[in-house]
């Protein structure tokens, strides 16, 4: 069985540090994370090499430091990593992202599942796996919370508007995976020696992570970054406190502060007579 | 050529969703102002009888496609027949609008895929606007447009509204949350033509197949059909503060409670219960705010509410800029009083405001 899950650096949108004044984030001074949502996307991967064998390969879009989550993620036991690394990618939309990890799956070859998170922190538009999907022409099962592979097929279970979904499907296919899936466990103690290896020697390093541009994995610049993107952010507006205007109820005696409020507003027309 | 607005109008068990009428509603006023037509889509089996309402919430076209291979939502049977329709266009439309719905975010990026153009996620507003492109770095795009979709959603973890435009390429696409829009008014003396979708399915279309589908919280449909959300947040401090909450709630009719994620996440109440950007969008025409402290996440599911009521004890609780009316005080006494005033015998001392004042 060949795994390949897709994971993201993120800004950790809960430290303030790399958050500008206006909302916006100052990437280079933000802390990093793995996105959330490619925890799950994570555990799933490595729980198909746990449960039928087989590899886990790791890919990622970003710049060099994105290598961390690399790092992190052969640390929970993944086999090998690639780092789509290229100043040509800056400002790429959904489309263009897809483009070029189209490219960077078709470079790491032939594989039976790709694992993709719901959705990231930063972008949270949820389209990228679909979108990958469709260049790949492969069936996708969206929102995945529980599956099994048997006999060339994956039997999955989705969640649906207030419910759920079963459904099968053969592979090879793209499963994104949602955050009520099964949690990702901890590193492994393997997994940790292992990255200190790496870290240490540049030559091994390389034989397990690949850094390529998009030269590397042929993928047509004009098709990616800013050029290749058909949408771009116009305009950015800070959600304003809206209103200010308040009425506020306070220093009485809670009755009196009631009977203000339900003789300003006619609360009452909303209650069972 | 007259331009087209194209509505992804989804169904459920021959039950047209509330996004569906949602969608119409704002596809509506961007063909308006475009000086176009809006036209709407639906897949199923045994779907004809949908048209009408179609037509009521605003269409000018109903386009069905009914076949058995479209009972069920499936991602690749859909993607084909959405995209051949699309082609089939002598031109492509001008606008192409889903709902951010499980089903929509399957298949929307899919077909913008396809058709290599935009699409933006999840768009709390839509408008139509010119831009000027004036970025070098990219001269090909340089130009003013005019006519260009205004696809607004959150981002930033909602601190930020962004306007992402995509001109350059039609369709225009966006998925629109569920909850946000408001829906046209129905209004059967509208007419409107209905035409029949031709469906030619590949076998690889049928690859993947759906064995059962559950569909158990009735939850979702309470909060978002409700007329008066009663909310708790942490601040209730304990999962009986809930018992309170369902109490003042059932003063009311047609109400339901809802939840900050700060309640859900310590596991007070469930999921279903939730409001904000990973929980439901409300609009209801009260919402009751009680020790929830208004984070940007949470206002964004309920800001659309026309009154908005908090009970906060803090008076620089972020939820007093955006409410309406605030009492200061601990919930657990202004609540109980809110109760037993509601349910004692109507007081004789006119009501000042009328409703409609109250409304943004
Ligand atoms: C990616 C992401 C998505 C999120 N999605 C959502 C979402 O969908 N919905 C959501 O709600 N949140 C969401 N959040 C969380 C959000 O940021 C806030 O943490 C959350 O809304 C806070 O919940 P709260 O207001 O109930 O709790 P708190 O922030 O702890 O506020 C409690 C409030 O209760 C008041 N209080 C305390 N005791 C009393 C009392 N006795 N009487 C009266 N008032 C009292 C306090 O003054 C305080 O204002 C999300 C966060 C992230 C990062």
């Amino acid at each position: 069985m060949k795994s390949f899950v897709l994971i993201k650096q993120v800004p950790d949108q809960s430290a303030k540090a790399g958050v500008n004044a206006d909302g916006t984030i100052d990437r280079a001074k933000a802390k990093r994370m793995l996105n959330p949502f490619d925890r799950y996307a994570l555990q799933a991967a490595l729980h198909t090499k746990r449960t039928y064998g087989g590899t886990v390969t790791a890919i990622t879009m970003g710049p060099p430091p994105a290598l961390e989550i690399l790092y992190e993620a052969i640390a929970h036991g993944v086999d090998r990593a690639i780092l789509l690394s290229d100043r040509r990618l800056a400002a790429s939309d959904t489309l263009a992202t897809a483009f070029a990890l189209f490219n960077t799956v078709r470079f790491a070859g032939a594989f039976d599942l790709i694992f993709c998170g719901l959705q990231t922190t930063d972008g949270d538009t949820a389209q990228v796996g679909p979108q990958l999907a469709e260049r790949l022409r492969v069936p996708q099962i969206t929102y995945c919370e529980w599956f099994e592979v048997q006999d060339g097929l994956i039997r999955a279970r989705r969640v649906v508007e207030g419910g759920t979904q079963t459904v099968t499907c053969p592979l090879p296919a793209v499963v994104t995976v949602a955050n009520s899936s099964e949690r990702l466990a901890y590193k492994t103690l393997r997994g940790a020696q292992r990255v200190q290896h790496l870290q240490r020697d540049e030559q091994l390093r390389r034989e397990v992570i690949s850094t390529v541009t998009l030269d590397d994995i042929g993928a047509d610049p004009e098709r990616c970054g800013l050029k290749g993107s058909p949408t771009i952010v116009a305009a950015t507006e800070k959600v304003g406190e809206i209103g200010g205007n308040c009425v506020f109820y306070q220093g009485k005696p809670v009755e009196m502060l009631v009977q203000d409020l339900t003789r300003n507003i006619a609360l009452r027309e909303w209650t069972k007579r | 050529m007259t331009k087209q607005v194209l509505v992804f109008a989804e169904q459920v068990a021959g039950e047209i969703q509330p996004i569906a009428l949602e969608l119409l509603g704002a596809g509506r006023l961007l063909a308006d102002k475009l000086g176009g037509i809006l036209s709407c889509v639906v897949l199923g089996q045994g779907i004809g009888q949908l048209a009408p309402a179609l037509i009521a919430g605003g269409a000018d076209v109903v386009h069905i496609a009914d076949h058995p291979e479209l009972a069920t939502y499936r991602t690749l049977p859909f993607r084909r027949v959405l995209i051949d329709l699309l082609t089939s266009f002598e031109e492509a439309p001008h606008i192409v609008l889903l709902g951010s719905t499980t089903t929509g975010r399957d298949l929307a990026p899919r077909i913008a895929a396809y058709f290599d153009t935009g699409l933006t996620a999840d768009c709390t507003e839509l408008d139509i606007g010119s831009y000027e492109h004036t970025n070098k770095m990219d001269p090909s795009k340089l130009g003013l447009y005019e006519n260009c979709l205004y696809a607004i959603r959150p981002s930033f973890g909602e601190s930020l509204k962004a306007r992402i435009l995509g001109p350059w390429k039609n369709p225009q696409m966006a998925t629109v949350r569920p909850g946000v829009m408001v829906p046209s008014v129905a209004d059967f003396t509208r007419t409107g033509q209905v035409q029949a979708v031709p469906v030619h399915l590949q076998p690889a279309d049928l690859c993947l197949v759906v064995q059962e589908t559950l569909r158990a919280v009735a939850h979702h449909v309470e909060l978002t059909k409700a007329e008066v959300i009663v909310s708790g947040g942490f601040g209730l401090g304990s999962p009986e503060g809930f018992t309170l909450i369902r109490e003042l709630a059932s003063c009311f009719e047609h109400s339901a409670v809802g939840s900050s994620r700060k309640a859900v996440d310590a596991g007070w109440i469930p999921h279903a219960h939730q409001v904000g950007q990973t929980g439901r969008t409300v609009r209801p025409r009260l919402y009751l705010a009680c020790g929830i402290s208004g984070a940007i996440q949470h206002r964004v599911g309920m800001d659309k509410s026309d009154l908005i009521i908090a009970i906060n004890k803090d008076s620089n609780a972020p939820i007093f800029k955006f409410a309406h009316h605030g009492i200061v005080g601990d919930l657990y006494q202004v609540i109980p009083e809110m109760i037993r005033q509601l349910q004692a015998p109507h007081p004789q001392e006119a009501v000042y405001a009328v409703r409609e004042n109250q409304r943004r």
